[in-house]
């Protein structure tokens, strides 16, 4: 039986080639994903080991909560060096820097961009704990000398003696290149760019005079490291963290790998609705299939075949598609991890990279997810196809006959819409946090997906007079078939333009929440930033050096009264989560920053000082706290403080954090001195503009990281990242969108099959090859357009019901009506371009054997 | 016979197939077909005689030899022009599924005049429909037809651009008697009452009695052409020809 199935399979060859390629390129997306995440993982692993390579045990400050914003924990003191040598078991302790900087290009631009791979300040090692072996020249050992990583030498041709201009906490100083290194076999470290200093001029332009950031130590011959990570500890007090350099390096290397995760998800998800898409249009192509070969299979019967045997031979073929497209999906994916690598570096985040890493588990996922889908789809058909009686499909235009399902399809859509909304409902409202939210949400959207597919048999007839109305109008005769055909099955037309609708609603989804947030910040800024200038970090979320605001207050004219807003994160007792804590300068905030105030007035800023603290109102709601109560908080820097709430704020896109605390509380407690941003106001007369680049450039000559700019290009800027991250979704759901074409490529071809005859007789009563062409397209642009209604629709809804927990944070909703018709149009030009080659099939149809063809 | 013809075909060669495979399906076929009669094509499965009716609509290329219709030459055209042609000067009746299942009767009547984006004329649409029957069954689809009224909705479709041919393959083949007799009639009257040419390929004897004139293919010839008579002496006809 399966024989026939397969032998059916090579005779249907476009058929079969289209269907099998949604799940192609879903299976290549999921196999893309682990191995550029593999090979990047696999690079770090190296990479860490490297540095790490001698260190017996290392020391390091201690984190004191896990935090989204990858803070370095606090330098401890110089003095535990000694405290550490003295330990029995210790051959030679060496103390060091390792820290974010800026290591200006020939252009005067930090290497790989502000989004780029990341710029080192390290501190030069002595042996046996040095990474760095020389290329050329020697380790720095004077003040004003540096050497350098040879990846990041040879892009910027530097050599010996060539000048570098590099900063940390201050302004960029000049250095002189004195050697250039490797790590081991690496040039480099995974694209980052490295400056090794003597630890004395690090500790100085890292602003950690006295200070270290970690310890590496060497055990005496024969003494174990793991048991002299707890003498260590012994010695030193409770703010460190003593590992063995082997466990250090694992660490750190999953602590970067973590930091990546988030991609590997994200990718999946784009990977996993392809698949989803491409489910749909696998069950209408076996739906179809199994339709036109009623008569085969009723045959089949009639001779003899078990129901058991027909569902074997369709679910066979099932088998074997699915499995084939799967092999040759993990084949496809290999080359498109090459094409994400390339997809990141285009949006400015250059990964690392490495040999391909192809680990059996990415084999056996993409495998068994492809193959399962593809079986999974094709069930309901097969079923179907056990329906066929003998003898009785033997007869001329004989029908599949309707599953027990289709009477409750209705209804039963009906059910699971109203599930799924409830899912998504359950998930917003009740959900705190993390997968208690999305879980919900994900099953939610994927129940309202199908349910509306079921559902919308019923909408196509609706739809397609709408849209059908124009082409009937424009290409008369050939408009009118096209609607006929269209509607003529409805469930077909249904559930191939759902596959298109899965990816509109995705697209049109996107597109509404990323005007809405435009919406939110833009407003926020408008009503509350009073500045006239502002300066912040390039890559918009990193600190800079307080002594960038402190340079231009006192030599660009113009500027007026200033107020800097820095940013750290806290644990609060009893209560989930860890909050954003901004400081504010409570003398100045209000002249450059109105507080939306919910409870208190700027006269509460006077009382901001000390102990107190301002809360969001969301932050206060969800956390059942109010005005007059405590809050006991624990900072990064691991310090404990006890805060009175004194007022609340509406927290317009978070641009307080969830809590306010002075700045010289956050000194304090948090052990923050550097700037989130800082705004000027402007002196009366002054010009924005000449201000700004006046400002700009002595920020280029100092502070390269940092940018000034005026209020409405601090709005463009703060909205920069939305229209990056809204291209990236873009081009990742066009592979749903591709594939959902694809479905209506295979529809359309296989309806002209079914409807050879009739074309025969067009043709034959006079209608032009052109006018059959136009009748396939306006039915793919229906069908299209139906696809992108409906889909429209359920975006604007998830849109709508996924923002309503965030309107209490100032969202917005917008509704980007040009973009949304825009869509629209593409979606109807995709339907176009869909058509071409099976519109070219049917005007090729010779007219004699069309109207001779059984 | 003094009628002067609105198709005629001289020397018409048709071969399928190459070499020693191939068959004659057309062997020399010159023939005429009189302005507003009613002509029969017949003869014996395999004789040529529906491979002629394509040739003579145009749609169907002869291997050597022409077709002229209404003083055009078929074989000067190209698919773009025959296709103009056929919509324009020919009405088409089939055996077989002759209806498109999306259209209602009326608009399957008026499909020819609506791919040249014309209107119909309503008053001669109306007697049509009239003519043929189907003035209560006008919105109803072909599933709701039965195989008589489907073919007189054929008839009505071709008659309706009032075309210089209709040509109608076997268009009793697939009817029982009674309608195959109501389709018979009604292509006799076309004949009679708007002078239209009717040029109709049949086996069946008692189709072909209705003709003004039979033409008898066998084997890709024409061995008789000859006014028709009565459904019997079609028959002695046949018998004669075998």
């Amino acid at each position: 039986m399966l024989a026939v199935s397969l032998k059916g399979m090579a005779g249907r060859k476009l058929r079969t080639v289209l269907t099998a390629l949604a799940v192609v390129l879903g299976v290549a997306l999921i196999a893309g994903t682990y191995i550029l995440t593999d090979t990047i993982d696999r690079q770090f692993d190296q990479i860490f080991a490297q540095v790490r390579q001698g260190v017996d045990v290392s020391v390091t400050p201690k984190k004191v909560f896990n935090s989204d914003n990858n803070a370095n924990p606090p330098a401890f003191a110089a003095s535990y060096v000694s405290q550490v040598q003295s330990v029995p078991g210790v051959q030679k302790a060496s103390g060091g820097i390792f820290d974010n900087g800026v290591i200006l290009d020939n252009k005067g631009k930090k290497i790989g961009g502000s989004n780029g791979a990341p710029n080192f300040i390290s501190s030069d090692a002595p042996a046996p704990f040095n990474p760095f072996q020389y290329v050329t020249g020697h380790g720095p050992t004077a003040p004003g000398e540096i050497s350098i990583d040879k990846y990041t030498a040879d892009k910027q041709h530097w050599k010996i003696g060539s000048i570098v201009r590099v900063g940390g906490q201050g302004p960029v100083q000049p250095f002189k290149v004195v050697g250039i290194a490797k790590f081991g076999k690496l040039n480099g470290l995974a694209g980052a760019a490295i400056a090794v200093m003597t630890l004395d001029e690090a500790q100085k332009l890292t602003n950690k005079v006295g200070k270290l950031d970690g310890i590496d130590i060497q055990a005496v011959k024969g003494v174990k490291p793991a048991a002299l990570v707890p003498r260590v500890q012994r010695a030193l007090p409770a703010n460190v963290t003593v590992r063995t350099g082997a466990e250090q390096a694992a660490k750190d290397s999953s602590d970067t790998k973590s930091g990546l995760s988030f991609l590997k998800t994200i990718l999946l998800v784009f990977a996993g609705v392809s698949l989803f898409v491409g489910a749909f249009m696998i069950f209408n192509s076996f739906s179809i299939t199994i339709a036109q070969r009623t008569r085969e299979l009723s045959m089949l019967r009639t001779v003899g075949a078990s129901r058991r045997q027909v569902l074997g031979s369709v679910l066979g073929e099932a088998l074997v598609m699915g499995f084939v497209a799967s092999v040759i999906g993990l084949g496809i994916g290999i080359g498109l991890a090459k094409g994400l690598k390339a997809l990141f570096k285009a949006i400015g985040a250059d990964l690392p990279g490495g040999s391909t890493v192809l680990e059996t588990r990415t084999i056996i996922v993409s495998l068994i997810v492809g193959t399962l889908v593809t079986l999974v789809a094709s069930l309901s058909p097969a079923v179907r196809a056990t329906r066929i009686e003998p003898i009785e499909g033997v007869r001329e235009g004989a029908v599949l006959p309707k599953s027990r399902f289709s009477r409750i399809k209705t209804p039963f859509g009906a059910v699971t819409l109203a599930i799924g909304v409830g899912l998504m409902c359950l998930g917003l409202l009740t959900g705190s946090s993390g997968s208690a939210v999305w879980l919900p949400l994900l099953f939610g959207t994927v129940f309202v997906f199908i349910g509306t597919a079921m559902f919308s048999s019923r909408l196509v007839k609706p739809i397609a007079s709408v849209v059908g109305a124009p082409m009937e109008r424009i290409g008369g005769v050939s408009g009118q078939l096209a609607r006929e055909n269209a509607t003529r099955n409805t469930g077909r037309t249904a559930s191939t333009a759902a596959a298109l609708m899965i990816g509109l609603a995705l697209v049109t989804g996107v597109t509404i929440f990323a005007a809405g947030i435009k919406k939110s910040v833009d407003s926020a800024i408008d009503n509350s930033v009073k500045a006239g200038l502002v300066v912040e970090n390039k890559d918009g979320w990193t600190s800079i050096p307080a002594s960038a605001g402190k340079a231009i207050s006192a030599q660009v004219p113009g500027v007026g009264a200033s107020s800097a807003i820095r940013l750290s994160q806290a644990k609060v007792a009893g209560v989930s989560g860890t909050p954003d804590v901004s400081g504010v300068d409570p003398a100045t905030l209000s002249s450059v920053y109105q507080v939306d105030w919910k409870k208190g007035s700027n006269a509460t800023l006077q009382r901001l000082n000390g102990n107190n603290v301002i809360v969001s109102e969301s932050w206060a709601k969800s956390k059942d706290k109010k005005v007059g109560q405590q809050v006991n908080v624990t900072t990064q820097s691991g310090n404990h403080a006890t805060y009175t709430i004194i007022g609340t704020f509406k927290n317009n896109v978070h641009f307080l954090g969830d809590l306010a605390v002075s700045n010289a509380t956050l000194a304090r407690d948090f052990k923050i001195n550097e700037d989130q941003f800082v705004m000027f106001g402007l002196k009366p007369g002054a010009n924005a503009d000449q201000v700004k680049t006046q400002a700009s450039a002595l920020l280029a000559k100092d502070f390269p990281n940092a940018e000034a700019d005026t209020k409405s290009g601090f709005k463009k800027t703060q909205t920069q990242w939305i229209g990056q991250i809204t291209a990236f979704f873009y081009v990742l759901l066009s592979l749903a969108v591709i594939v959902s074409l694809f479905g209506i490529v295979n529809t359309l071809v296989l309806a002209i099959y079914e409807r050879t005859r009739e074309l025969g007789l067009l043709r034959a009563v006079g209608m032009s090859k052109r006018q059959v062409r136009r009748i396939v397209r306006y039915e793919s642009v229906i069908t299209a357009l139906i696809g992108a209604v409906l889909g429209t629709v359920l975006g604007v809804f998830f849109a709508v019901i996924i923002s309503r927990p965030l309107a209490g944070e100032g969202f917005q909703l917008s509704f980007p009506v040009g973009t949304l018709v825009i869509l629209l149009i593409l979606a109807g030009l995709a339907g176009v371009l869909a058509a071409i080659t099976p519109a070219r099939r049917a005007s090729k149809l010779n007219v004699l054997e069309a109207l001779a063809y059984e | 016979m003094n009628a002067p013809l609105i198709v005629s075909a001289v020397d018409l060669h048709r071969r399928y197939g190459e070499g020693d495979a191939a068959v004659e399906a057309l062997d020399g076929v010159t023939v005429g077909f009189p302005k507003g009669r009613f002509t029969a094509i017949m003869g014996p499965s395999g004789s040529g005689k529906s491979t002629l009716m394509h040739i003579l609509a145009g749609l169907d290329r002869p291997t050597a030899g022409s077709v002229v219709v209404d003083d055009v030459e078929l074989g000067s055209l190209d698919d773009k022009k025959l296709t103009q042609l056929r919509r324009d000067k020919f009405g088409f009746i089939f055996q077989f599924f002759n209806l498109l299942p999306v259209l209602s009767a009326e608009e399957n009547i008026t499909l020819p005049l609506k791919i040249a984006g014309k209107k119909p004329e309503k008053a001669w649409l109306d007697e049509l429909i009239e003519a043929v029957g189907l003035s209560d069954r006008r919105d109803h689809r072909p599933s709701q037809l039965s195989g008589g009224q489907q073919q007189r909705v054929a008839v009505a479709r071709a008659l309706l651009t009032k075309p210089a041919v209709v040509f109608a393959d076997e268009p009793t083949g697939n009817l029982d008697s009674k309608a195959g007799d109501e389709v018979l009639q009604m292509l006799r009257r076309a004949a009679d009452e708007y002078g239209q040419t009717v040029i109709m390929v049949t086996h069946d004897p008692h189709a072909a009695a209705v003709a003004d004139h039979i033409v008898v293919l066998v084997d890709g010839k024409v061995v008789r052409e000859t006014p028709a008579g009565e459904a019997d002496e079609v028959v002695e006809l046949m018998k004669a020809v075998a």
